[in-house]
């Protein structure tokens, strides 16, 4: 069995808020799958599901072939948890919540050597409001950690934590994905999503609207590269429009120019082609990739972040 | 290797209840804080009453009855000898009462005729009206004495408590129950607003454990926890204030446990309805001070109205106050207080009924 959790159609309705509204998809022992959405797009109610923290509507959900309802307590023996912004017991030391939590799951655990795995080694004695925002993430997924879980969850790990932080823990995520566990985690950060998962599952409004790797979601979009410039003299947006491999053009303004592209190689010799012929001088010329928020885009008519 | 979970669970209870240092400071000595300030009012002496006397008559009868007035206890006679001047003192409250004594006194009584004694007080001063019951029974005694009528009822009063109590060791068994109480209801309901509103909860429901496990380790945590308030009030109260405590210490543990029993459950129920920690100290005192007040923690409550004392009697708090008081006051067995006992019973049963149906674990 490669598939470690398979979603059937799961709905969770909190009145007439259809927070998760008809889920279904699987995820790959081994992998790092990315549930990736805005704020309020229903990922944390569906890990509450699939994590049987949350009783669903209707649909279902099994982890390891261990429904999360009905076998709730087998199943969280078999997996570890992080949620979005939990905090802990304030007046343990870091050391002795390791070891209580390892006894939640009948385990003596060596707590040092979790905290080691995260970089925390010297915190043992410390309490988690003395920590920073990274240490305090950083804790909470060597508290997943005390069962040495085969399944991982981790519900926006880097939210709220400046650019160095996140990196920095996105080391740690990498570490532990190496050791062989599969990890699902949500995320609304684009970048995160494009450097950690294997696979990304777009999510809005309660459904998934497209799911598969970053490279292919990116791929798939009809003009993938954007090449963009800003032309001195006499430009029409028509005359740009008929360049080969260019499928629509933008107009910023001021002689700059936006032009998507299904294929660079074919569009940039025409357009250098196509200046030289005009006597037009390109300035600040630039080709880049489309990116998942592009994607979202492109999917929704929404920016991701709004 | 599998190893039980619980015995390290309430440890880790005991250590977060004792490393929070401000609320197992309030749990302490917020009851010391009270003895202390009830130690600052001398209770047990009624205060001393003054009559000022105007003796228009100057002979044998009225200056037998100032010796006599003066022998009254908590009663300090001072001779006067212009009525408009001690009138005024009335007014400004100099003096409580004012007895004027007719010219004539003695011819009065030898011909047996009725005498006027004229009693001047100020009618909204409370002190003032028990004074003038006061000398109203004096008069009628002397009267019998004037008129040499023979005493046929006689009054042998005989105190039949033997142990020494004073006003403070009734206070005693009050600030225990204060302590407990108030540390149950509002320091486990806020405990648990915290783990609501910081997801611990949830963070726990994601591991296998128990959650009657998780709240077994609560109480148990909590009920050592009173016993040692209870002790440190008891030691404090006994060793540094002079306190008594006549009954057997075994008793004192149990209703200290079978009240904080109850007062634990209502703060689950306190708990389960509040998402804040300002919400659970608003709604568990709310609880907690009229219990407080009502349950005859400062004050018996023989001085409610009968309907009220006999309603209150029935709060957790009083019942659990009334037989603490049996055992330390009058070293009485737990087994003569059934009916407290029983209402305790009924209150752990209810109320652990209602916390268990209304406790959301989220």
């Amino acid at each position: 069995m490669s598939d470690v959790i398979v979603v059937e159609a799961l709905v969770k309705h909190y009145g007439d808020v259809r927070a998760v509204d008809g889920v279904s998809f699987a995820v790959r022992r081994g992998e790092v799958f990315g549930i990736l959405g805005p704020n309020g797009a229903g990922k944390t109610t569906a890990l509450e599901c699939i994590e049987g923290l949350t009783a669903p509507t209707s649909g279902r959900a099994t982890v390891l072939g261990l429904d999360s309802q009905r076998d709730a307590l087998k199943m969280k023996e078999q997996i570890g948890v992080q949620l979005q912004a939990s905090a802990y017991f304030n007046y343990l030391k870091l050391r002795e919540i390791l070891e209580l939590f390892g006894r939640f799951y009948r385990l003596r655990v060596d707590a040092d050597a979790l905290l080691a795995k995260v970089g925390l080694q010297e915190k043992a004695n410390t309490v988690v409001n003395k920590l920073s925002g990274g240490q305090q993430q950083r804790f909470s997924i060597a508290a997943t950690l005390v069962n040495d879980p085969q399944v991982i969850f981790l519900d926006e790990p880097t939210t709220g934590l400046d650019p160095q932080a996140r990196h920095n823990l996105w080391e740690f995520i990498q570490r532990i994905h190496k050791e062989g566990r599969t990890i699902v985690l949500t995320t609304h950060y684009m970048e995160e999503a494009q450097a950690l998962c294997d696979r990304v599952a777009i999510m809005d409004r309660g459904r998934i609207v497209a799911l598969d790797s970053p490279d292919a979601l990116v791929r798939n979009l009809e003009s993938p590269y954007e090449v963009r410039f800003t032309v001195s003299g006499a430009a029409g947006a028509t005359a740009l429009a008929s360049l080969p491999g260019v499928r629509g053009v933008r107009e910023e303004g001021a002689g700059a120019f936006t032009l998507h592209t299904a294929d660079t190689a074919e569009t940039l010799p025409a357009l250098l082609a196509w200046a030289a012929h005009h006597g037009a001088r390109l300035v600040k010329l630039e080709v880049t990739a489309a990116t998942l928020e592009d994607v979202f885009l492109k999917l929704t008519g929404r920016a991701l972040r709004e | 290797m599998k190893t039980p979970v619980l015995p390290l669970l309430i440890i880790a209870n005991l250590k977060m209840s004792v490393r929070n240092r401000q609320a197992l400071f309030w749990a302490m000595f917020f009851p010391l804080i009270f003895v202390g300030v009830f130690g600052l009012f001398n209770l047990d002496e009624l205060p001393t009453t003054s009559i000022g006397v105007i003796d228009y008559a100057q002979d044998g009868v009225s200056a037998a009855l100032v010796r006599d007035l003066e022998s009254v206890d908590n009663v300090k006679v001072k001779p006067r000898t212009d009525e408009a001047l001690a009138r005024q003192e009335i007014k400004d409250k100099k003096l409580k009462l004012l007895l004027v004594l007719p010219a004539g006194l003695e011819r009065s009584v030898q011909q047996r005729a009725p005498v006027g004694i004229q009693l001047v007080f100020d009618e909204s001063d409370p002190v003032a009206a028990a004074g003038v019951s006061v000398v109203r029974r004096f008069l009628a005694q002397e009267n019998l004495r004037f008129t040499q009528a023979p005493s046929v009822l006689a009054i042998a009063s005989e105190g039949i408590r033997t142990n020494k109590t004073d006003y403070f060791d009734f206070l005693l068994p009050g600030f225990i129950g204060m302590g407990v109480m108030t540390y149950s209801i509002i320091g486990l309901a806020s405990m648990l607003a915290v783990y609501r509103e910081q997801k611990i909860f949830k963070r726990v429901l994601a591991t296998p454990l128990r959650v009657s496990t998780f709240f077994t380790a609560i109480v148990a945590a909590l009920l050592v926890i009173a016993v040692a308030q209870a002790a440190v009030i008891l030691l404090t109260g006994i060793f540094l204030l002079g306190g008594h405590v006549y009954g057997n210490y075994l008793y004192i543990g149990v209703l200290v446990l079978l009240g904080n029993s109850v007062f634990l459950a209502i703060g689950f129920i306190v708990g389960a309805h509040v998402n804040t920690v300002q919400a659970a100290s608003g709604l568990g005192n709310a609880v907690a001070m009229p219990m407080m007040v009502l349950s005859g923690t400062f004050f018996p409550t023989e001085t409610l109205p009968p309907i009220l004392e006999n309603i209150v009697a029935y709060l957790p708090l009083a019942a659990m106050l009334d037989a603490l008081r049996g055992v330390t006051l009058d070293g009485q067995p737990l087994w003569h207080f059934g009916k407290e006992l029983g209402i305790l019973a009924a209150w752990l049963v209810g109320t652990f009924v209602i916390a268990v149906r209304s406790f959301k674990f989220r």
